[in-house]
């Protein structure tokens, strides 16, 4: 696979990082074509940025977005500093990208898959939300997870547990991976993760809500402003139920009623995750989401993942339909089977 | 050098975090490490589906008889963003496909690569198959 031409991210990085050791973000394009110029996202006025309003006066984020970034959740190990210089960050993104392109060893697991590059899929070959973090995680201050509780513990062996009692991951479709299964997928969230490839989404504001649709795998989450009471506890989705409100120009989102069936990072069904939307350049805006789950960790975490402006529309993702992988993996495993209960009686013959 | 350790360690993080979010299904589930295998034909059909479109290639045997092999590729949204159509790759269009056997045992594929008459990899993000291919 050819190198990607990565070079422009350099100068994006250090253009706004000597304007402020604060959030950076931007849209690279697609690496074939001449990257996007730097930086329009802070422009060196020192005025504070005034989002455009909705006809109803709400500020307006409407668009197309993407949250692929190269900064891991968590700070890597050996890091201690909370910003890359520009130049370290350059290189990093750099290197995971010539990693990400290159052919895998023939004759190893990791051989057996498509080439992302192939297929566009590389995070160097779309858009992307550059910044010189070195973790998404901004608290705890060393930018990692808090770590999980005693009753976070109990409640992973139960689930790994509740698993091991259900049989082999390939002996039924309900064993498989929701995701696999397309249920749902990271990107969903709530929080709004990286999805890793196809990470889209799209904004919609009407009078008293705001919705966002997330390309992979399709779910839409409508929001209401109207301070509502949050429904009962009974009532529960994947997504969680949201609620809106404004604190001037930052939309807060507040999700509980999780079902728990997809938890976020070990989390319990009574995940709290507090959500800030603000735009702070026409071509971005600043995602912060606070997580509280008492059962889970001793304390709140937060992470800030800026979404950048990125080319709409969000394509259809119907994964369910054409799966394929699903009926190939079981009958796999089931001619495994057949083989090897076939050498057993060879053998015992 | 301190930053240089600094930027390797970062970069191994990244890694980490790359390959738990972007594989939608365990492909070695689904195919056999063990059974490499390279195979010749012609497109008759390209299925941009989701999760992972699906190539159908008529491949010539030994024997003269052609037989029909699916063969699995990625997600085709980003290629549409692109402007990759199903026109894009031609129905015709030789191939020869490097991948791994459906553990099924039938004629099912993972395309690792999908190569050109001229040795260059097909990259469909580019105007394919003449457009920006990929070199070896």
């Amino acid at each position: 696979m050819n190198r990607r031409s990565l070079v422009s991210i350099g100068a994006l990085v250090l253009g706004v990082g000597v304007l402020s050791a604060s959030l950076v973000a931007q849209q690279v394009a697609t690496p074939l074509a001449k990257p996007a110029p730097a930086a329009k996202a802070a422009a060196p006025t020192g005025k504070p940025y005034t989002p455009p309003t909705t006809p109803d006066g709400q500020p307006d984020l409407q668009g197309f977005w993407t949250n692929s970034t190269y900064v891991p959740l968590e700070r890597p190990q050996g890091v201690t500093k909370e910003y890359y210089t520009p130049a370290e960050a350059e290189a990093a993104i750099n290197a995971a990208a010539d990693r990400e392109a290159e052919q895998t060893e023939p004759g190893t697991t990791a051989d057996v898959h498509y080439d992302f590059s192939q297929f566009g899929l590389d995070r160097s070959q779309s858009k992307f939300a550059a910044s010189l973090r070195t973790s998404l995680i901004i608290d705890p201050p060393d930018g990692k997870m808090p770590p999980v509780n005693a009753q976070g513990q109990k409640r992973a062996a139960d689930r790994a547990a509740a698993r091991k009692q259900a049989g082999g991951q390939y002996d039924s479709v309900q064993n498989m991976p929701i995701g696999s299964r397309c249920i749902i997928m990271g990107g969903s969230g709530p929080p709004m993760m990286n999805a890793g490839y196809n990470a889209n989404y799209q904004i919609v504001q009407a009078p008293g809500y705001v919705m966002i649709l997330t390309e992979m795998i399709h779910d839409a989450r409508i929001i209401p402003l109207d301070n509502r009471a949050q429904a009962s506890q009974g009532v529960r989705q994947w997504t969680g139920l949201s609620r809106g409100r404004w604190e001037g120009n930052t939309l807060v989102v507040e999700t509980t009623n999780f079902n728990g069936k997809n938890p976020f990072r070990g989390a319990s069904e009574n995940l709290k995750v507090t959500e800030r939307f603000t735009r702070t350049a026409d071509d971005m805006i600043d995602y912060k989401f606070t997580v509280e789950d008492p059962a889970t960790w001793d304390r709140a975490w937060t992470a800030e993942a800026p979404l950048a402006k990125t080319d709409g529309p969000i394509f259809e993702f119907a994964c369910h339909e054409t799966n394929y992988g699903i009926p190939n993996i079981l009958a796999g495993a089931r001619a495994e089977e057949k083989a090897k209960a076939e050498q057993a009686k060879k053998g015992s013959n | 050098m301190r930053a240089k350790l600094v930027v390797v360690i970062a970069c191994a993080a990244v890694l980490l975090a790359v390959g738990q979010v972007r594989a939608h299904h365990a492909f070695a589930a689904e195919f056999d490490v063990n059974k490499p295998l390279t195979l010749k034909g012609s497109l008759i059909k390209w299925e941009m589906v989701n999760p992972h479109s699906w190539f159908h290639v008529a491949v010539k045997e030994p024997d003269g008889k052609v037989t029909e092999w699916l063969i699995e590729g990625g997600s085709p949204n980003q290629l549409i963003r692109m402007g990759v159509t199903k026109n894009t790759v031609p129905i015709g269009t030789e191939l020869t496909i490097e991948g791994y056997r459906a553990k099924d045992g039938g004629l099912k594929a993972v395309g690792r690569n999908f190569v050109l008459p001229d040795g260059s990899r097909l990259f469909l993000g580019g105007s394919a198959p003449g457009g920006t291919p990929d070199k070896k």
